[in-house]
């Protein structure tokens, strides 16, 4: 029987896999693909939280969130071709402008 | 004339104001008119001044955040007319003697906005004003020191301000937890200083409350073994910075104490009287001795400020009314001596652009009159009697006698030390054959420079034959201090202490 | 007669405000003149004060204003002429007057001549202030006061450079002004102190209020109070160990010697014990009594040992200023105060004449103070002769002269209080003093004329300055006589003092053993000295004699002890403790801000990547504490 537990495994292995790559990848684009899987990492704790609870509000929540990401994919790729055409690269350590 | 001391803080800075428009060649006459205007209404508040009465004279109370009990709240006593009236006066003196070539302008305006702060701290009975003319004070001396000091003037300036201004922030913590203190007791929000004095409070919370409170004025006295921003920020500043900043601004730390300390935690004080009276005593001697060591004869006289300073604070915790009286006459005298002795080591300065005692000798011989108010100042400063220096000494001293003895003794050699180093400072300086052949065509000082000095010998001479106009409303503001003191301790120990410190035959008569 | 009071005090200021007014410009006699015309209205006024009360024993107290009143410490400016105070005034105005009327000739070639008047008028107005004050803060306002001025006077020559100890052993005048005034501060203490004591215990400083409320005291208070006053007087009177000051106070001009330092100033000390007669004549203060009275003798003994063998003209009789101020103490530490008093006053006359006569000696020649570069001054300065003669025949205590009453009584009391030794060490002591008072007359006006090697012209003094020196002679003459007289007047306010049966008895063959001593002591001066001057290689080496002259190293122990380590530690306390320790802690905290700044600014990459990371790292951080946080609570 497949239980909360599991659930909650396999969501916390994507979480882990989307953090490690924010923190080890160096390009933006691969940035974005590691947060959208950090983003569905919750949003398959929240879908089990809200069944296991029998409440739709966790099932709620993660529609939020798809709706959200969508919206920040939208933006932030916008944002990132502009990146592109105007430094030529993705590459953070390139894009480090701002330092103190 | 209801509300002159709203006038006495607030005309300097927007006559300082106005300045910005005047011409910069008439910008020195136009400080000195504003100076002496300010200074004449100071006078003014003297003269209606009600001498015989203890209580809060001239009040202002308009509430600001009546939420929170924050008011602007001002009002003089006995205690702090006359560190009024001594800023006032010290501002136009050094206005008047004030030799700063460049940027003129905007010295004289800084220096008024100064005015304004120095006034502001004390007449303000809501203690949040005054922690907010206390910051605001160091801003122009931070400007001054700054902008027309010496070589090192951008790290004695960042010194002095980051210095003091870390002993105010934890002041301010101190500040706001009293207030929640009161508001815990009381149930009403106040800031108003006169609300606070009627608070007791356990023995436990006024100690931390008084290292709070102690830091934040230790560092501004300075006392050992904060003082140490002070050989730099004198030894940077201009002139007039020193001038004020050794008149004025190091009273602030002193009347805190008076002000603050004494009164709104009498059994903390109670506790502290010998720790302080060591400190006082290491200040005393130990900068005395250092300011021996010195070269350059502006450093003696800040280390010898440090060192006067030390009979100030003995003074403020003698606990009796000779002992306070005399401190504050002492920072009285303090300031108009040290005052004229900056400005004097300042016009030297002017002439010579060395201050080093090494450079000088026989100076008595080229500028027989500079020599002989500098002699006269020395004197004060050594505290001859009929001189301003010797009233506040001995009161201090013959008010600490009653608390110890041994103590006492140890303080009293300050008027050893004090000899030994100044007297060697004047030997090394205006004894002995001009040597440098410099030296030789310097000119005695000018009629400016004798304008801005005779007053102040004038005052030493004055107050030191005849100090009762001065030491009678001190006397009375100071003697209800103390029994709102003893009034208010909640050791039956501390109130014992303070009457005990009343000499006996008083009761019986 | 309070006006009188006033115009006696007041009169040497008028008179110092005179000549302040013309102190920027060259020399003007009248400057002189005007100021010894007010100095003389003051002793008319003090005259005529002390007449009154001779005649009426009626004591005039004023009190001008109040000076400090706070709480219930009240201290006004009051001033009192009694019996005591009316014998300083008239001794002091005198001496003063004669030493302004010498000044206007001796001080006639130096330009700072309207100056010297300015400050040798306040110092007499200090003076009266202390002698006239009716309590002991007025008291120590004249007490600074004459050290101000002491130091002014000795540093009137200020522009002399610093010289070796080999060379002048007072370094020069302003080193010396420093000394005395330092050394005056020590002991100033000492009286601030008892001063403290006397109004914490009594609740005033009034003397009419303090001393009939010391029966009430406890003896500890007593004996304190005594201590701390007497600590005083030890400074401004000069008593070992803070005596140096008084030999090198010299420096100065000898009319200021001459008041300042003989007659005047340094009796102050003796004046304080005899003003609070009624602290020190206490039963319970009897052992500090005893000790005034032994370190008196001592110093009588001591300084005398140092005039044996000085060459130093002022300094010898700066030496025996010394010794006789020993004496006065020795009288008063017995309770013979009237006596000590009446030795004050002779002393001033004759002591005065004497500084003078060496004053005359110094302007002839050439402000040479070597005796062994003297002799056979006589000659050309009989007058002097004469006057320095004479006040050395008072000062041995030859009769009928002035020193002789006094002196005797003194030595007459010790024996009647049966302190056996001070009585012997007094004897002996007054033998030295006629040696070295003639050791020094005969070197100076006898024998060979030894300035001729230096090229010296010696020059009688001004006419006029002589005659101005004589009511002095008179009075060193045939003050003396007045002692019975003076009994009678001053112990209607002091204790008397009666020798007891067996005292009296003894007194003309005790009076006789000081005469032969002292007759011995010139005989011998005169047998050693009188041809010429004989110097010996085998002498001047011995140990003795160059302890002797090196007044027993204290000087250079003091220089060693005292002002090296004192300037040592000093430096230690600014260069390694202010700015090493207290400083560099300071500066150390705002470095540990400013360095742990610096280094998380490394954080602010600017790469994206590196952000992320820190904040996985503090997200990370926050969770592993609210894990441990919930853990444990």
């Amino acid at each position: 029987m497949i239980g909360l537990n599991h659930y909650l495994i396999i969501s916390g292995l994507l979480f882990a896999i989307g953090l490690m790559g924010v923190v080890r990848r160096k390009n933006l684009l691969m940035l974005f693909f590691s947060t959208e899987i950090m983003l569905n990492a919750a949003n398959i704790a929240l879908a089990a939280a809200g069944h296991f609870y029998n409440d739709l509000s966790g099932q709620m929540f993660a529609f939020f969130v798809i709706a959200i990401a969508a919206s920040e994919v939208a933006v932030g790729l916008g944002l990132l071709i502009l990146i592109y055409k105007k430094n030529g690269t993705l590459d953070l350590d390139d894009l480090a402008t701002m330092k103190g | 004339m209801d509300n002159i001391l709203s006038v006495l803080i607030f005309f300097p800075a927007i006559a300082g104001l106005l300045g910005f428009v005047i011409d910069k060649n008439s910008i020195r006459a136009y400080g000195i008119s504003v100076a002496a205007v300010e200074f004449a209404l100071s006078l003014f508040l003297w003269a209606t001044f009600d001498g015989t009465s203890a209580a809060m004279q001239f009040v202002e109370l308009i509430p600001i955040v009546p939420d929170f009990g924050i008011s602007y709240y001002v009002a003089v006593d006995g205690i702090s007319l006359f560190l009024v009236i001594m800023a006032t006066l010290m501002t136009l003196i050094g206005i008047i003697s004030m030799s700063v070539k460049n940027e003129i302008k905007n010295m004289v305006i800084t220096l008024l906005f100064l005015e304004m702060t120095m006034v502001g701290v004390f007449v303000s009975l809501d203690v949040i004003v005054f922690y907010l003319f206390w910051e605001l004070s160091l801003v122009p001396m931070l400007y001054i020191i700054g902008a027309w000091g010496g070589p090192l003037r951008v790290y004695a300036a960042i010194k002095f301000f980051l210095y003091t201004f870390t002993g105010s922030l934890i002041m301010l913590v101190g500040i706001l937890f009293l207030a929640f203190t009161y508001y815990d007791i009381v149930g009403v929000w106040s800031f108003a200083l006169t609300d606070w004095y009627q608070l007791k409070m356990g023995v436990n919370v006024q100690l931390w409350l008084f290292a709070a409170f102690f830091i934040g004025f230790a560092i501004k006295v300075p006392m050992f073994p904060f003082h140490t921003w002070l050989p730099y920020a004198h030894g940077q500043a201009p002139t007039i910075g020193s001038v004020i900043l050794a008149a004025v601004l190091l009273k602030m730390g002193t009347y805190g104490f008076v002000r603050f300390s004494l009164p709104l935690f009498p059994d903390a004080s109670v506790i502290m009287i010998v720790p302080i009276a060591v400190i006082a005593i290491i200040m005393i001697i130990y900068t005395a001795m250092v300011a021996y060591a010195q070269e350059d004869i502006k450093q003696v006289i800040a280390y010898s400020s440090v060192s006067h300073m030390g009979i100030i604070m003995l003074g403020a915790f003698a606990m009796n009314t000779q002992g306070i009286s005399g401190s504050i006459f002492q920072m009285l005298a303090h300031g108009i001596v040290s005052g004229a002795m900056f400005m004097l080591v300042g016009m030297i300065y002017d002439r010579r652009h060395t201050k080093l005692m090494s450079e000088f000798g026989g100076l008595a011989l080229v500028m027989p009159r500079y020599a002989m108010i500098f002699g006269i100042m020395l004197m004060a400063s050594v505290g001859l009697p009929l001189t301003i220096g010797f009233v506040g000494e001995f009161l201090v001293l013959i008010g600490f006698y009653k608390v110890s003895p041994i103590l006492t003794i140890l303080a009293g050699a300050s008027i050893i030390v004090g000899a030994v180093y100044m007297l060697s400072l004047f030997k090394k300086t205006f004894f002995g054959e001009v040597t440098n052949e410099e030296n030789k065509k310097l000119l005695d000082i000018d009629a400016r420079e004798t304008f801005s000095l005779v007053p102040l010998v004038l005052i030493v001479v004055w107050l030191g034959v005849y100090p009762t106009p001065i030491l009678k409303p001190i006397d009375v503001s100071v003697s209800s201090m103390l029994e709102l003191m003893e009034a208010k301790a909640v050791k039956p120990k501390t109130k014992e202490l303070i009457a005990s410190m009343r000499s006996e035959d008083k009761e019986e008569n | 007669m309070e006006n009188l009071v006033y115009i006696a005090l007041f009169a040497p200021f008028v008179s110092s405000l005179f000549a302040l007014m013309f102190v920027m410009v060259p020399k003007q006699t009248f400057v002189g003149i005007v100021a010894s015309l007010l100095l003389f209205i003051s002793f008319l006024a003090s005259a005529t004060l002390a007449y009154h009360i001779a005649m009426t024993n009626e004591v005039i107290h004023v009190t001008m204003m109040d000076w400090i009143v706070v709480g219930d410490l009240s201290i006004p400016f009051g001033f009192v002429a009694d019996h005591v105070s009316v014998t300083m005034m008239v001794v002091v105005s005198l001496v003063s007057t004669v030493v302004h009327i010498y000044s206007i000739g001796y001080m006639d070639h130096d330009r700072s001549f309207n100056r010297f008047f300015s400050y040798l008028s306040a110092f007499v107005f200090s003076m009266m202030v202390l002698v006239m004050s009716d309590n002991f803060a007025g008291l120590f306002i004249g007490w600074e006061g004459v050290g101000v001025c002491s130091w002014l006077l000795i540093g009137f020559w200020y522009h002399k450079k610093d010289v070796t100890r080999d060379i002048n052993p007072s370094i020069s005048p302003s080193w010396a002004a420093n000394e005395a005034f330092i050394m005056n501060r020590i002991a100033d203490l000492g009286m601030l102190v008892g001063i403290f004591i006397i109004f914490w215990n009594t609740g005033s400083l009034q003397y009419d209020e303090v001393f009939p409320k010391l029966a009430e005291l406890s003896p500890v208070v007593l004996i304190t109070a005594a201590i701390a006053l007497f600590i005083g007087a030890m400074g401004k009177s000069a008593q070992f160990p803070l005596h140096t000051w008084l030999t090198d106070a010299m420096e100065g001009p000898t009319p200021v010697s001459a008041l300042i330092h003989a007659a005047t100033m340094v009796t102050a000390g003796v004046f304080l014990v005899i003003r609070a007669n009624p602290l020190f004549g206490m039963e319970e203060v009897a052992g500090v009594s005893y000790f005034i009275a032994s370190l008196g003798t001592f110093v009588a003994f001591f300084a005398a040992s140092m005039a044996l063998v000085n060459r130093d003209l002022k300094r010898i009789i700066a030496f025996s200023t010394l010794s006789q101020l020993g004496y006065m103490f020795a009288a008063a530490g017995l309770g013979a105060y009237w006596i000590a008093l009446f030795h004050l006053a002779a002393h001033a006359f004759f002591k005065a004449l004497l500084f003078l006569g060496a004053g005359n000696v110094m302007h002839a020649m050439h402000d040479e103070l070597d005796i062994f570069k003297m002799g056979a001054l006589r000659k050309k300065m009989r007058w002097t002769w004469l006057y320095m003669g004479l006040a050395s025949f008072a000062l041995a205590g030859i009769p009928p002269l002035a020193g002789f009453f006094s002196k005797d009584a003194i030595i007459e009391s010790a024996f009647n209080e049966g302190s056996l030794i001070l009585w012997a060490m007094l004897v002996i002591t007054a033998g030295m003093t006629a040696f070295y008072s003639f050791r020094q007359v005969f070197l100076t006006f006898h024998g060979d004329a030894r300035y001729k090697e230096f090229g010296i012209h010696p020059h009688e003094m001004y006419t006029y300055v002589l005659i101005g020196m004589s009511p002095l002679a008179i009075l060193a003459a045939i003050a003396g006589f007045g002692k019975d007289w003076f009994e009678g007047f001053i112990t209607n306010l002091l204790p008397e003092y009666e020798m007891s049966e067996h005292t009296h008895h003894l007194a003309s063959i005790l009076g006789a053993i000081v005469l032969a001593f002292a007759v011995g002591g010139i005989l011998l001066a005169a047998f050693k000295y009188i041809k010429g001057l004989k110097r010996s290689e085998k002498t001047e080496n011995s140990f003795i004699y160059r302890l002797l002259s090196n007044q027993y190293y204290i000087p250079q122990l003091y220089a060693e002890m005292i002002s090296k380590p004192y300037a040592e530690l000093s430096s230690i306390f600014w260069k390694s403790i202010d700015m090493k320790i207290v400083d560099a802690t300071v500066d150390a905290i705002a470095n540990v801000v400013y360095k742990s700044g610096d280094g998380s600014r490394k954080m602010q990459s600017g790469n994206l990547s590196n952000y992320l990371a820190w904040m996985v790292f503090g997200a990370v951080a926050l969770l592993i504490a609210a894990l441990i946080s919930s853990a444990i609570g």
